[in-house]
């Protein structure tokens, strides 16, 4: 008996490797985080997290109420009423699964619920594509969802532990939603390092709803009906959490850094080779990985290029990456998105970042949008060399078109 | 600058909406004829209006549009020319389903502004139930009985169209009878109709309420927080559990007194309030039980005594009495304040029975509505007779 | 290793053996906004008394949510929290979720805590009724869903649902000048469709707030028995119905009287008709005619004779026709459908 416990203590302080994909990384975070209620409902790509998660329930290494709902609007919505009675929850979505639970995930931040959800980007229907666009999780940037895309298997499951460490923060209270590029993230193995339960314990609190707990011993009423006497001043509070958010964001990564020895620098966005770059990229998720080989494609040629991987899209650290931005001659903004109709027909992040540069002080440099990768078309590195050459024209001054289409048959 | 006219309708939710809505739609006609613009529209903030829950109606007429546009500028109007008050319980005061206090009846009024009011009751009983003003303002009543129905069965006893020749007598500026009578017309193409609007102009009168005149009790207010002292999450806290009983004389402890909502209290919802004779009572607690508002504070003794500030006289409790006349629906003029009419026959059961008794003789005179197909048409020759008296 | 379903422990909830036995303390208090003679603000006072003060509800949007809470006031002693239109069945499988995990793994106090979710007419039989299934298959949450039915989305202004009756005046389907009867769609069955569909659900009931001792004994029994439970109450509606509220509770009466609404449990799939429904089927007493119940509302003031008899007749074929009178309109022949021109 004492050999095994001092077996099973060795055991829990090992950092293991493992190979598994982007959805297992997550699955395993929640089992670190000892998550209570776990929704599923199945949908491609995402749904391969609740397969995992399935298993380590029935085999014993996961204890959590495991829930297949009837529909991803009951998914979320019994999450929310888990999290309100003081459970850590996780759930999950891709695609239109996505939006059918949109009324959920609306009213989610509005209760300060601390969910975390995965969403596996997918193509929203019609067509019924499987591949990956960003237009899913965008769909609730104005909501008070916290938003952050992750690029590789590692920091699929870090993310996951310091997500839960963010939004169940009492400051904060907010939902969190970690988008995995569907298939490049969520199908694909990579090896990864796997956390000590006695570090994940060191890093992350318990959950601890306070003054906000649903429960017999502490009567509460929680969201009665509001008119119009109220409405501003429930906003109000929500816009302060999210602005408070961006603190605890760098706290969490600090702290992050300090117990497992892992850094992630800039906890909003990464930079690749922009110390000396002329210009710069700018895109979110797993596009990343062609970008940084065409980056270094055209080093050779001697282009100075450099990359932007942004991580956190909410709360978006404008303030920063306007600094950082300013010091390019041109910016390509890569969005796997769109949003038609919007100002210069651009997507979603060209928009955001514009809106970051601004109002800030110093130089402006142009900004040149490409959609590309739309339903999960593959982004080639002759894709990201176009893309760069319309950009240092743009720094030269010659007119550029503001949004352009790559890897469109045209 | 033209010239503004705000008019204001307080009624009855639900029970008087169509009759609220029929006035403000032909008011804005009326003054159509005479060259001027306006709007019609309901308070958002009472909707979804509940059965007898206060709201209002508002009519914005102007002699030009820009005009017209300083009044559509506000959400609701701050002062108006005329309050209309289509039921005289109203007086009492308006606490809406949005609203977190009670309202006076006569606050919008403008210095010199006409309250009309449809009662049965003369001028004292209604001033003696409106909160005192700082600015003197007229008085008129609409004799009548009080007009009632519900969404589906609209009661036509002619209180719209009498109302709308009194507002012509006394705001003459905003349009004139004729105006009046061709609305009527194009509204509802009857010329009895626009017979029973003269004869109400004709009659119409009012009095000057002086700022020293009526009810001087200061209505309750809710000071609204700021965002940052309201807790986070859309959470309050819950109503505490409730408590014993304390008898006035004996000083025993006993029964049940829930807690109840601090910032909402309903009472100004009643028309009529049950009144209870405890002596007769059997306990068979059905009042109690059946009540959807849990207005009934049980006592020590085990009676049950419907709490004023919660009761908002549905009836419900003297329909499943089992004992003639231990619960009775009273009209709530008949009433000055909200005290407890346990405590009161505690005190002084002899004395209670007498005020008891004087208050039934006064029921039944009222009707909430519809209670079985062809009652309207019983009861609107007799409104209309009433109304056709001097 | 788990194989079967895991039960947590009920609270004991022994019947109130009579009216003068029902406790005096109020869960649901005075200070809501709903209607003078609001049923089914009696169904919460009634539901927040039967289940007493370990309890937790939710409720889904409606007049019970809408009208008993509007914000920085509530009516409410127990915890209660709003779930959105179609999520009673969600809330009620994710609150007992949570507590099912957090007491096991130690982080609650262990206790049994009612878990109640209600939802009017609009959640439960329209846009809830996915949700209310789907939990009902769940066998090892106790929690009751609590569907109040007054017939219409009395909320929003009256509109119909899939539970208003044959030919009721809504605003979704007012009489006109050539269309008399905009409401062709016959009442849904809800508790008999819950009761048939998921064998695994314990209890399933029909109440009405003007027989409160009854409903509450099956409310009791609905949170005592262990495992998803479904309760339908109907409640007279004076703002929808268009009737004095003096008369709500006479309405409910009727409802019963005349046959309209049967009350009935199924326990452990066993039916048992209750109350003034029991002896309408031992013909201990006569159902009243529907005429009597009709004419008192104004929603049916444009009824000919010919939609009485209508109504009538359909009613009668549900005592006379089913086979399972009252509750499961199966039949062992075609009837012939004659609706009024």
């Amino acid at each position: 008996m004492a050999v095994a416990t001092v077996i099973e203590e060795q055991k829990h302080n090992i950092e293991e490797t493992a190979l598994i994909t982007g959805s297992e990384a997550i699955a395993v975070a929640c089992k670190l985080a000892d998550v209570d209620v776990i929704t599923a409902y199945p949908i491609r790509p995402y749904d391969t997290v609740m397969q995992y998660v399935c298993k380590l329930v029935a085999n014993g290494e996961m204890d959590c109420e495991y829930i297949v709902a009837e529909g991803e609007h009951s998914q979320f919505e019994i999450v929310k009423h888990a999290s309100a009675c003081g459970a850590r929850v996780f759930c999950g979505s891709s695609g239109v699964g996505w939006m059918y639970a949109m009324e959920a995930l609306t009213v989610t931040p509005a209760l300060r619920i601390p969910m975390i959800a995965m969403v596996g980007n997918r193509a929203l229907d019609d067509p019924g594509a499987f591949g990956v666009e960003h237009n899913d999780a965008l769909a609730v940037r104005d909501l008070g969802w916290q938003l952050v895309w992750v690029d590789n298997v590692q920091e699929a499951l870090d993310t996951a532990l310091i997500a839960y460490r963010v939004a169940e923060d009492r400051r904060i209270f907010l939902p969190c939603a970690i988008s995995c590029d569907g298939a490049f993230l969520t199908h694909s193995q990579a090896m990864v390092k796997i956390p000590s339960q006695e570090k994940v314990n060191e890093f992350l609190p318990p959950y601890d709803r306070g003054d906000l707990l649903l429960h017999p011993d502490n009567p509460i009423t929680v969201a009665p009906q509001g008119n119009e006497d109220w409405v501003m001043e429930i906003r109000r509070q929500n816009y302060a959490a999210m602005e408070r958010a961006y603190g605890v964001i760098k706290e969490a990564y600090a702290d992050f850094e300090r117990i497992f020895g892992r850094s992630y620098g800039n906890p909003f966005f990464e930079e690749y080779m922009t110390d000396d770059a002329d210009i710069v990229l700018l895109g979110m998720g797993t596009l990343s990985i062609s970008v940084k080989v065409a980056i270094r494609q055209m080093r050779k040629e001697g282009k100075r290029v450099g990359f932007v991987r942004m991580r956190w899209f909410r709360p978006f650290a404008a303030e920063e990456l306007a600094k950082s931005l300013q010091r390019f001659a041109a910016i390509g903004v890569i969005d796997r998105d769109y949003s038609f109709g919007s100002p210069y027909l651009g997507g979603v992040l060209a928009g955001e970042v514009r809106h970051a540069l601004y109002p800030g002080p110093g130089k402006k440099p142009p900004v040149v949008d490409f959609i590309c990768g739309l339903g999960g078309r593959e982004v080639t590195v002759p894709d990201v060399q176009k893309m760069a050459e319309s950009v240092y024209k743009a720094a030269d001054g010659k007119a550029q078109p503001l949004t352009q289409w790559i890897g469109l048959r045209e | 600058m033209g010239r503004l006219f705000a008019i204001e309708i307080i009624y009855r939710g639900i029970f008087q909406k169509t009759l609220a809505t029929r006035i403000s739609r032909a008011i804005v006609i009326a003054a159509h004829h005479e060259g001027k613009m306006g709007i019609s529209f309901g308070r958002y903030g009472d909707s979804p209006e509940r059965n007898g829950i206060p709201a209002k109606n508002f009519a914005i007429v102007a002699t030009d549009e820009q005009t017209l546009e300083e009044g559509m500028a506000k959400y609701e109007p701050k002062e108006v020319d005329v309050t209309l008050c289509v039921d005289d319980t109203l007086c009492k005061g308006v606490e809406s389903w949005a609203w977190y206090g009670l309202q006076p009846v006569n606050k919008l009024l403008k210095p010199g502004g006409t309250l009309i009011v449809t009662s049965r009751e003369g001028p004292e009983a209604i001033i003696a139930m409106a909160h005192r003003k700082e600015t003197p303002y007229q008085l008129s009543i609409l004799k009548g009985t009080v007009s009632f129905s519900g969404l589906w069965v609209y009661k036509d006893d002619h209180t719209d169209v009498r109302l709308l020749g009194a507002i012509a007598k006394v705001l003459p500026d905003l349009f004139s009878l004729q105006s009046v009578q061709k609305a009527i017309i194009d509204e509802w193409k009857d010329e009895l109709k626009a017979t029973s609007a003269a004869k109400s102009y004709e009659r119409t009168s009012s009095i000057t309420v002086q700022p020293n005149q009526g009810n001087p009790e200061v209505p309750y207010k809710f000071d609204l927080p700021k965002w940052h002292e309201m807790g986070e999450g859309i959470a309050i806290p819950s109503i505490p559990a409730g408590h014993k009983m304390d008898d006035p004389t004996s000083h025993a402890q006993g029964g049940f007194q829930p807690d109840r909502n601090p910032t909402f209290k309903k009472f100004s919802t009643r028309t009529m309030r049950p009144v209870v004779n405890f002596d007769t009572c059997i306990k068979c607690t059905l009042c109690w039980l059946q009540c959807p508002d849990s207005c009934f504070d049980v006592t020590p003794e085990g009676l049950y005594d419907a709490n004023m500030q919660a009761c908002c006289g549905c009836g419900v409790c003297e329909a499943v009495c089992p004992v003639k006349e231990c619960v009775t629906m009273v009209n709530e003029t008949e009433f000055k304040d909200n005290s407890s009419q346990w405590e009161d026959w505690r005190k002084d059961k002899d004395g209670y029975k007498v005020w008891l008794q004087e208050k039934i003789k006064s029921h039944p005179e009222r009707s909430h509505g519809f209670r079985y197909r062809g009652q309207y048409e019983e009861q609107i020759p007799e409104m209309l007779e009433i109304a056709s008296e001097k | 290793m788990d194989t079967y379903v895991q039960i947590d422990p009920t609270q004991k909830l022994d019947p109130f053996k009579a009216v003068k036995k029902i406790p005096l303390e109020e869960y649901f208090t005075s200070g809501h906004r709903t209607c003078q003679g609001c049923e089914s603000a009696l169904v919460m006072k009634m539901m927040a008394k039967a289940a007493g003060p370990r309890t937790i509800v939710l409720g889904s949007t409606g007049c019970m949510y809408v009208a008993n809470t509007t914000y920085y006031s509530t009516s409410w002693v127990l915890p209660w929290m709003h779930t959105q239109l179609g999520s009673s069945g969600s809330a009620a499988l994710g609150t007992a979720a949570a507590l099912k995990a957090l007491m096991r793994k130690g982080k609650m106090k262990q206790e049994p805590i009612n878990v109640i979710a209600f939802c009017g007419d609009g959640g439960g039989a329209d846009m809830g009724v996915g949700a209310i299934s789907a939990t009902l298959t769940h066998p090892d949450y106790n929690c009751l869903i609590l569907m109040y039915d007054n017939e219409s989305y009395a909320n929003t202004d009256i509109q119909l649902s899939g539970s208003t009756p044959w030919g009721a005046n809504t605003t979704f389907s007012s009489p006109g000048k050539v269309k008399r009867i905009m409401h062709r769609r016959w009442k849904k069955n809800m508790a008999g469709m819950m009761a048939a569909g998921h064998p695994t659900c314990r209890y399933v009931s029909t109440v009405c707030m003007s027989y409160g001792l009854a409903a509450m004994n099956s409310m009791r029994k609905a949170l005592a028995i262990g495992g998803p439970t479904f309760i339908h109450s109907l409640d007279p509606c004076p703002k929808g119905w268009d009737y004095d509220p003096y008369i709500s509770h006479e309405l409910g009466e009727l409802a019963v009287n005349t046959g309209i609404w049967p009350l009935y449990e199924v326990e452990d799939g066993v039916l048992r008709l209750t109350g003034r429904t029991q002896q309408i089927a031992a013909k201990k007493i006569q159902r009243q005619p529907v005429r009597d119940y009709l004419l008192k509302q104004g929603r049916f003031a444009h009824f000919t004779n010919d939609d009485i008899d209508y109504f009538q007749s359909k009613i009668d074929e549900m005592w006379e026709k089913w086979l399972v009178p009252g509750v499961i309109p199966f039949r062992t022949e075609v009837e012939a459908d004659a609706p009024p021109a």
